[in-house]
């Protein structure tokens, strides 16, 4: 029999199909019931929107290579939904503006990762990890005497309640938000060169890229995109919490590495994190039906990261 | 007999190192191992100390079978090899790169200091006066010169006391009387009844120094004997082909009377770089410029500071106007095009398709959004004005056979019809046949008025190729060949004069 | 004292820049604090400084090597729980002892698992140490999951009041481990750390066994990390899940404030145990001068970048004045 190749994105939602139809097998599970399954799949995609869009900014700075990533994405998620929360106050003509503030600030502290990345010379991880202290740290003085502020009408109705043919305004949401990612990576010229300098940098500026301006642009991107996705997550809860943001961030490198997303960098797409956002809330979700606590999530994602970066993330061997 | 290497054969993926490798060296004496680049000696030199293993043919030492699957397993046999510099650790100090894995212990495991300290000043007396400053054991080996590292690498290989010593260009970055106070050292280890092997290409040095003799080329050993009865003439002969199909690779080149009637298209003043010291030339529109000399003397700085790649001091005009290049960008936008000759490290993205290497430098042409399928016809074209044999331009360019992928790297300037085409050794690793539609690409280019300057480290492609070769030593221009005065043999003897010159300081 | 006096001095004595800093940190808590150079505080001080110097020194061990590990922290929370729930408050000494010796195996099975994973496997450090260090903080939060717990009073006394010969415990820990590092730099290992950190290809051409070197590594800071989570256990007295999250991020801080470089090769331990001080000094300062409690985190927060960024500012200003 011919061995045929899947792409990851595919193998990944095969994955998680397959998960979704041994859920249905456990006692809480649908069972046979199809208007439940219906249901139930359709709340998990919904739950898996805003993993999705979290980990979009995600996609961006692995592809950059480099070894790319972004550890502040969750407090900039937990900020600007603090900060949207706070704005809009329940009113509906607030909302294009707040949308606004929360990509500007999302964008400035990704800019300042990338400026830290690329000038300072200060590796992604620590350099954004040191960010997202600093970020918390904002968190807190802005949350302290606890915050007043509410969600718009126009959010929880959009994002949260079902719209057309019974499918959920996030889900809408997070098709033309894949859209607009697939055009970006795949038909925009800044989206080539990224795949390029994820590759080879050399080669990059010998064939005519600015690779540090395209680095600091694409953690900034993914900063506002984080924010983004703190704007969706707030219209979805309603409240905010200092830990808002932070069941995601684990989560979100996770999904783009399940995508097929290479963790070096240099391949890579937003289907796949799509697909692997939904893995992963499958896998989380699974987890609290069968009323597991979180501390075996953490073991479970921290065993699912590790074992797709054995099988995907081989460096080279010393010897030739 | 100590070593006898018989009918070795090394493939690389589809390229053939070498078909029937053979050399034979006795204790007590110094074999040169000779060849043009690209003849096989290096990888000859490299299944020796076992950097490299074999595909086919033995290796005997003492008459017996050997087999060395690991550099260690050669250094345990008596085997030491002088790197260029590829196994000192930068941070550490000279004891401490030259010692390592060896260091003397006390009882109680801890490295001897005074013992390592007295070791390493001894055999740096070996080297005593050559040094421009004196070099102490401490000296941390990142702040040493390229000659003092050398240096270091040939004591670290003495250091193991071994029986067989492989000297794999180390001639290369030492000064005159570092060589000679070397080949002093190698007469005593002669007589110690150490066998040395001298991978060179210098000639000088060569009868010098030599017993015998083995020459490769093209992956063979096509002559082997004592030195003392053959000449240089006859040795270089061996090394070079004599017919060959590069010498004709172009019909119509310029005289020097008709560049000179061309209008300048680039010219460089006092350019000085880290290792350039003070270039200054001038290429003619539609010339086709050849940059030769030894390997390592700044021609491949020459070619990355005119493409802005590197910083450097001094005056680079094009068309009589003063440019001041950042960065490749804005070359590129002057219509300047780098073909690099590292493919995997410079040239391209090995995991993304034939496409996008293709269109690399030149994605705003097709707007936001991109429109792919003028993309896909336009990447097209390329690959058809290239003859490029491939499954599909979506498959990724490792798919792609040496020749092939070396075509698209030039491909990507070629959609950007470049005034200024500035190769770095472009054909290292690439089939005959793909070298042939090369260079014909290149002599259209300049036909239609294109200006080229070529680096390459293989004197044939340079003879065959250009209306004039600018051969470069130490960082700075030396000699010009043009007209009648372009031979193999010229070129040869000018990248070597060089050195000949300093030798009578 | 010239530039060219001072790169030289730094090259030879990198964790002078941090000593520098510790001094002013010193002066400056003194002045805040009048009672700072009595006997007492300087116990305090020291054995809150301790456990973070104990893991800083583990990560420069990693960091020389070329490598890094994210998954200290994680370390520390597990022997903490462990601690917390087999010995508990109504332990025996014994059984302390006992389960100390079970928070060094765990460590040890810690590090060589990161150790197999990074050198055996070859994958790239900081994400597989990161995944680790997600699976061993929910191990930690399975044993615990919710603070409590504790270790005998016996026992935390002893760490709080030990002053054999009226120094502090902490100080006799650090001289331990000074001597310990001072013998292997010395040897042979030591100089294959350094090879391997400096120029890892280098290394293996010179036929050192670099895939051993780094799993050691791995075990080394796995080990220390256990060390330091029985001293943070010996500290609070009780249990928390979540008490290492901090600590890595602040252990990569210390090493690099230490003047021992990211990329491996350079530096020492020395450097490291200065900069885990200097860094707790200065969240000292913050905690003393009259910084609203809410604006403190962010603060603290905001030294650590600056500690990070600054090899890189000041590489940025040496490189403009060529």
């Amino acid at each position: 029999m011919k061995r045929f190749r899947i792409s990851p994105p595919a193998a990944a939602l095969i994955l998680a199909v397959t998960l979704f139809l041994l859920s249905g097998l456990l006692p809480n599970g649908f069972g046979s019931d199809l208007g439940i399954a219906k249901a139930q799949a359709t709340n998990i995609v919904r739950l898996a929107v805003f993993l999705g869009v979290i980990a979009a900014g995600q996609t961006l700075v692995i592809i950059s290579g480099s070894e790319g990533i972004d550890l502040s994405a969750g407090s900039v998620v937990t900020l600007t939904a603090i900060l949207a929360y706070v704005l809009i106050k329940g009113n509906d003509n607030m909302v294009l503006p707040a949308i606004g503030v929360v990509l500007l600030v999302g964008a400035v502290i990704g800019l300042l990762n990338g400026i830290g990345v690329t000038f300072l010379k200060i590796s992604p991880f620590v350099m954004t990890l040191g960010m997202a202290g600093v970020v918390k740290g904002l968190i807190i003085i802005l949350n302290h005497g606890n915050v007043s502020g509410k969600v718009a009408p126009i959010m929880t109705t959009i994002i949260a309640r079902p719209v057309v043919f019974g499918i959920p305004g996030a889900i809408l949401i997070w098709v033309v938000f894949g859209l607009f990612m697939w055009f970006l990576l795949e038909r925009t010229p800044f989206g080539r060169n990224l795949f390029a300098i994820g590759v080879n940098r050399v080669t990059s500026t010998l064939s005519g890229i600015r690779v540090p301006w395209l680095n600091i642009a694409t953690y900034s991107l993914a900063g506002a995109l984080a924010g983004f996705g703190g704007f969706l997550l707030v219209g979805n809860t309603g409240v905010v919490f200092i830990s808002l943001g932070d069941p995601y961030l684990f989560p979100s490198i996770a999904a783009v590495a399940v995508g097929g997303t290479l963790l070096s960098g240099g391949k890579g797409s937003y289907w796949g994190t799509m697909s692997g956002a939904i893995v992963l809330t499958l896998i989380t979700s699974l987890l609290t039906t069968m009323q597991m606590p979180e501390s075996v999530r953490r073991m479970v994602l921290g065993g699912t990261l590790l074992l797709l970066i054995s099988i995907y993330g081989r460096q080279r061997a010393l010897r030739q | 007999m100590l070593l006898s290497a018989q009918n070795i054969v090394k493939r690389y993926g589809g390229v053939v190192a070498l078909s029937d490798g053979n050399l034979n060296v006795s204790s007590g004496e110094v074999v040169a191992l000779v060849g043009a680049n690209g003849s096989g000696k290096s990888t000859l030199s490299k299944i020796i100390n076992g950097v490299v293993v074999l595909d086919g043919g033995q290796l005997l030492l003492d008459g017996a079978p050997a087999e060395f699957a690991s550099p260690q397993a050669a250094r345990k046999m008596g085997i030491a090899t002088v790197f260029q510099e590829l196994s000192l650790v930068p941070q550490m100090s000279i004891a401490e790169n030259i010692w390592l894995t060896r260091e003397p212990l006390h009882a109680n495991g801890m490295v001897n200091h005074k013992e390592v300290l007295a070791r390493t000043e001894r055999l740096l007396k070996l080297f005593e006066g050559t040094f421009k400053t004196a070099l102490t054991p401490d000296v941390s080996v990142n702040s040493l010169q390229p000659d003092e590292k050398q240096i270091i690498e040939i004591l670290k290989a003495v250091s193991t006391d071994p029986r067989i010593l492989i000297l794999d260009e180390a001639t290369a970055s030492l000064d005159s009387r570092q060589v000679s106070r070397l080949f002093e050292l190698v007469a005593e280890w002669k007589k110690a009844g150490k066998a040395i092997i001298f991978v060179s290409h210098r000639m000088e040095e060569i009868f010098r120094i030599a017993d015998t003799y083995t020459v490769l080329r093209n992956g063979k050993t096509v002559g082997s004997g004592v030195i003392k009865e053959v000449t240089e003439k006859e040795l270089v002969n061996l090394m070079i082909e004599q017919a060959s199909v590069f010498s004709h690779a172009r019909q119509n080149r310029l005289s020097a009377r008709e560049l000179a009637q061309k209008p300048v298209y680039l010219s460089v003043k006092d350019l000085t770089t880290d290792v350039l010291r003070g270039v200054n030339l001038e290429v003619h529109q539609g010339e086709l410029l050849g940059l030769g000399g030894l390997m390592g003397q700044g021609q491949r700085e020459l070619l990355r500071a005119i493409f802005g790649y590197i910083q450097y001091q001094g005056r680079i005009n094009i068309q009589g106007r003063e440019v001041f290049y950042r960065h490749p960008a804005d070359a590129i936008k002057d219509g300047t095009a780098f073909v690099p000759g590292d493919r995997g490290k410079e040239g391209l993205l090995y995991i993304r398709s034939i496409l996008e290497n293709i269109l690399l430098p030149s994605w705003k042409e097709f707007g936001v959004p991109l429109r792919m399928r003028k993309a896909h016809q336009s990447a097209a074209v390329v690959g058809k004005s290239l003859n490029l044999k491939m499954a599909g331009l979506d498959e990724p360019v490792s798919s792609l056979s040496g020749g092939n992928a070396q075509k698209v790297v030039i491909g990507k300037w070629l959609k950007r019809k470049p005034q200024l085409l500035l190769l770095d050794d472009p054909t290292k690793g690439v089939d005959v046949g793909t070298k042939a539609e090369f260079y014909k690409l290149l002599a259209n280019l300049c036909d239609e008025g294109k200006t080229i300057i070529f680096y390459s480290s293989d004197d044939e492609e340079l003879v065959g190729l250009c209306d004039r070769i600018l051969v470069m030593h130490d960082g700075v221009i030396r000699t010009s060949l043009i007209d009648k005065m372009i031979t193999k043999r010229n070129l040869v003897a000018a990248s070597l004069g060089a050195s000949e010159e300093e030798q009578h300081e | 004292m010239n530039r060219r006096r001072w790169n030289q001095l730094l090259l030879k004595y990198p964790f002078l820049f941090a000593l520098i800093l510790l001094a002013i940190a010193i002066l400056v808590n003194a002045i805040l604090q009048p009672t700072f150079f009595t006997r007492e505080s300087l116990n305090n001080n020291m054995r809150v400084f301790l456990p973070l110097m104990i893991l800083a020194v583990g990560q420069a061990v990693v960091m020389l090597g070329g490598g890094i590990d994210i998954s200290v922290g994680g370390i520390v929370s597990i022997v903490n729980t462990i601690l917390a729930t087999q010995v508990g408050l109504q332990g025996s000494p014994q059984k302390m002892w006992l389960f100390v010796g079970l928070s060094l195996l765990a460590g040890l099975a810690a590090g060589t698992l990161n150790g197999f994973f990074v050198s055996v496997l070859r994958l790239q450090p900081i994400i597989t140490t990161y995944a680790t260090s997600f699976l061993f903080f929910g191990i930690a939060l399975y044993i615990l999951p919710n603070p409590g717990g504790g270790i005998p009073q016996a026992i935390s006394g002893l760490y709080r009041n030990s002053t054999p010969l009226g120094i502090p415990l902490a100080i006799y820990v650090i001289v331990l481990i000074l001597l310990g590092w001072y013998y292997l730099r010395h040897t042979r290992y030591g100089r294959y750390l350094y090879a391997v950190g400096g120029k890892a290809e280098a290394a293996y051409e010179s036929g050192v066994p670099v895939v051993g070197i780094q799993f050691s590594t791995y075990i080394i800071s796995g080990m220390m990390a256990a060390v330091a989570g029985i001293a943070m256990s010996m500290l609070t007295g009780s249990g928390n899940a979540d008490i290492g999250s901090a600590m890595t991020l602040n252990s990569v801080t210390a090493v690099v404030i230490g003047g021992t470089a990211f990329s491996g090769g350079v530096g020492g331990i020395a450097g490291p145990i200065v900069g885990a001080m200097t860094l707790q000094m200065i969240m000292n300062i913050i905690s003393f001068a009259n910084i609203d409690t809410w604006w403190q985190t962010f603060v603290n927060a905001l030294i650590i970048v600056i500690a990070l960024a600054l090899p890189g500012l000041l590489n940025l200003f040496q490189g403009r004045k060529k």
